[in-house]
């Protein structure tokens, strides 16, 4: 089923194009990866697919709805669950802090979200004392585990992930890459930015970006 | 709800920032409170004075007026010197108010009560006669309705300064000034002073006018006063006065009292009650004991006004009337009196309403309208109105600086939290959730710090009051010493001057009630903080919150959260 289609989708900085007339769509139940090398506007396509910004010219379709016509907020709390590059997690918060945040700031109603967000931090490989743990003082790999648990928390159909696997070594990238997988399973659509050619393989589908400066 | 949890979460993990922002507003609230509380005490002492007030008010001549007018009409014709002829000839075209008149204004819907009271000077007869405290009296005391002709009733009463500054007269309705050598024929010209006696008669309307006895000046130790509004020719005399000429209530209670321009004619009365006068002494103290025995208070003589009324109409109706062939003026050997009419008001808003009621009500430009008491009680304020003013200074001053400090902070604390915003946002909190959040970190510090401010400055606000109250009044107290140093004496129209304050011929009223006070200035207060200082610092905190967030705010709407994690990375 298609979930996410883009059309002609254009992007410039300024004078600088990034992105020229690019065309993919998305499906649900499948892992994408999206591969280029540095520069080639990865994190742009990232940025524009998880409403952070909007293409020059072109559309994006999510459900066959324009984006342009969904509230941005709207669709980054409720439709799309991002794991970024360096996590952006509030450092301040606990792990389950933060899964509750996202929960709360999605409005969807859970009968027992503490429970909810306890048991998704533990799919994604977090005890307990880890889940009560402040972000600031768990390593790269759980920050990477939260980061995941807080884009799921509010059960989102498009996943985005932001070289998720960059920085962790090989047996938390295996762990991480499961945890993907096993939510493509689930129906969820996975898209993965990288550049890593390891993790490329292992998705179902891969689209690569040109570098239009080069 | 979430907002507010993540607001407490965000509080208690930031404990150095909000420490310190808490700090500057526990400050501010303490010394906000401060402010306020002295604002308040000021305000309540100001009510609470206003509201014990007995607010009283005459109406006179404007003599000062009067002389201005002269004054500008002798430069318009380019005279040099003042026009006397022309101001007497003006003052005595100008009646004093009839009682009719007085009772005219007293309508006014301000008016809480009237009184009024008349006043004549008679003579004593061999055996009575006035408190003399000279030799050289008593030895020409068969000629002294010849050697005062020249003076005037009440002369030393009658031209009184008005706590205002402004030269007023009162006098009665048939009373202007006659030349001296028109006096000298038994009778006086018609329309003019008359003679001096011996003694004052007044005569009251009421009870309630007879304020030397409510404000405690005279009691009442034999017999009783007489019945308010009697007809009978009954009176109370001083203890002196009694004293002096050996009357006693029980065998020797009448007294015959003469008209001194017409001594042929006396008046019977009967002394129903004696009276001391605390202040007697104090008055006449002096050798001289006053330019005339009428003028002391140990020879007033107080009945009803009926009573008086009735011996004035007797007076009149016996009096020998001629008219001068030459001059045509018309002398008359009748006792003149002389009314003075006494408002009282609830506060003073309604003092100064019927200011201009009075002339709404028909009267004339050439009187005005005066309150010793009102003057007073402005006075009294003084030091309290420094302080609140230095209160108002001080308090706008710490708000300022307060809320610039608070504005700072915040743009500091937005700034160091930029990328918490940009997180927020990215995730899906919309922008006014942010700022809310803020707002409402930022409400809860200034809260707990206003509470805690309030209660600091709450305690610390009643004894600092006091203390800097205690200054303006000092230091308002060495300014009038230093100028009264400088004269030798108290200055006039300054507070505790109430001889120059009292209106004249009126029966005292509230300006001894208040000149009493007079020179006492409101130096206590008795609460400083109360539920209104309280809501006004917590509108205060609310505000400063406001204001603070206001720039916090901005600085939220204008991030892009795409900017602000792309630079972090």
């Amino acid at each position: 089923m298609e979930l996410l289609k883009l059309e002609n989708v254009c992007f410039s900085y300024g004078k600088t194009q990034v992105l020229d007339r690019i065309s993919y769509t998305f499906e649900n139940g499948k892992i994408y990866s999206i591969i280029g090398r540095s520069g080639a506007g990865k994190t742009t396509l990232l940025s524009l697919l998880s409403g952070l910004s909007l293409p020059s010219s072109g559309s994006i379709y999510y459900q066959e709805r324009n984006l342009k016509k969904i509230n941005p907020y709207q669709f980054r709390s409720r439709y799309v669950g991002v794991v970024f590059q360096n996590f952006n997690l509030l450092t301040r918060f606990t792990a389950l802090e933060n899964v509750l945040l996202s929960m709360d700031i999605s409005g969807k109603k859970y009968p027992n979200k503490k429970r909810r967000a306890y048991e998704l931090l533990e799919e994604v490989g977090l005890s307990r004392s880890e889940a009560d743990r402040r972000v600031l003082k768990l390593s790269g790999g759980q920050q990477q585990r939260v980061a995941i648990a807080r884009a799921l928390s509010y059960e989102p159909d498009l996943i985005l992930a932001d070289e998720p696997t960059g920085n962790l070594d090989q047996e938390t990238q295996n762990e991480i890459l499961g945890i993907l997988k096993k939510l493509a399973q689930q129906g969820k659509c996975v898209i993965l930015v990288t550049h890593s050619p390891e993790v490329a393989q292992q998705s179902d589908e891969v689209y690569t970006l040109q570098n239009m400066c080069s | 709800m979430y907002i507010v949890k993540n607001a407490l979460k965000n509080l208690s993990r930031s404990k150095g920032r909000n420490s310190l922002i808490g700090i500057i507003v526990f400050v501010i609230a303490v010394s906000a409170c401060l402010g306020l509380s002295i604002r308040r005490a000021s305000d309540q002492a100001k009510e609470e004075a206003s509201a014990a007030l007995q607010i009283t008010a005459q109406i006179s001549i404007d003599r000062e007026q009067m002389m201005q007018s002269v004054q500008k009409n002798a430069a318009a014709g380019r005279e040099q010197t003042f026009d006397r002829s022309g101001f007497r000839e003006n003052f005595q075209q100008t009646q004093a108010l009839t009682i009719e008149e007085l009772l005219t204004y007293a309508e006014a819907s301000t008016v809480q009560s009237f009184d009024y009271s008349l006043t004549a000077s008679v003579n004593g007869s061999d055996s009575f006669e006035p408190v003399e405290t000279t030799e050289s009296e008593e030895e020409d005391e068969d000629d002294a309705s010849d050697s005062e002709a020249g003076s005037t009733a009440n002369a030393a009463e009658t031209q009184p300064t008005s706590p205002n500054g402004r030269m007023t007269e009162q006098r009665g309705a048939e009373l202007p000034q006659a030349p001296a050598e028109e006096k000298s024929k038994g009778g006086f010209r018609k329309g003019t002073m008359g003679t001096q006696g011996e003694f004052t008669l007044t005569g009251y309307s009421s009870d309630r006018a007879m304020t030397d006895f409510f404000n405690g000046v005279c009691t009442v130790t034999e017999g009783q006063m007489f019945a308010e509004g009697t007809e009978e020719y009954q009176c109370v005399i001083s203890d002196e006065l009694a004293l002096y000429n050996n009357i006693d209530l029980a065998s020797n209670c009448a007294i015959t009292i003469t008209n001194p321009n017409q001594e042929e004619e006396s008046y019977t009365l009967t002394v129903v009650g004696i009276y001391h006068n605390s202040q007697s002494t104090v008055t006449s103290g002096g050798r001289m004991g006053g330019f005339s025995t009428s003028t002391d208070p140990a020879n007033q003589i107080y009945l009803s006004y009926p009573a008086l009324r009735s011996i004035l109409d007797a007076s009149q109706s016996v009096a020998v009337t001629e008219t001068d062939e030459q001059s045509g003026s018309e002398t008359t050997t009748a006792l003149p009196g002389q009314t003075a009419g006494t408002y009282s008001f609830a506060t003073v808003e309604d003092y100064e309403t019927f200011t201009s009621e009075a002339y709404e009500l028909g009267l004339s430009e050439a009187y005005t309208i005066t309150s010793s008491d009102v003057s007073a009680y402005e006075e009294s304020l003084l030091p309290l109105e420094h302080l609140n003013q230095m209160a108002l200074y001080f308090l706008l001053v710490v708000l300022g600086i307060g809320a610039v400090i608070l504005i700072v902070l915040n743009i500091f604390s937005v700034r160091e939290r930029k990328y918490e915003v940009g997180v927020l946002t990215a995730i899906g909190m919309r922008k006014y959730k942010v700022s809310l959040q803020f707002l409402v970190e930022t409400l809860l510090v200034t809260l707990l710090a206003i509470v805690l401010g309030a209660a600091a400055g709450g305690a610390a606000s009643l004894p600092v009051t006091n203390s800097l109250l205690e200054s303006q009044v000092e230091a308002q107290q060495t300014e009038e010493e230093t100028n009264s140093q400088a004269f030798g004496r108290s200055i006039g129209g300054a507070p505790g001057q109430q001889a120059e304050r009292k209106p004249q011929a009126a029966p005292s009223s509230a300006a001894d009630h208040f000149s009493d006070r007079a020179g006492q200035y409101i130096s206590q207060v008795d609460s400083a903080m109360d539920l209104t200082v309280l809501l006004q610092l917590l509108g205060i905190g609310l505000g400063l919150a406001l204001l603070a967030s206001t720039a916090s705010i901005i600085f939220i709407m204008r991030y892009q959260p795409l900017k602000i994690l792309a630079n972090r990375d």
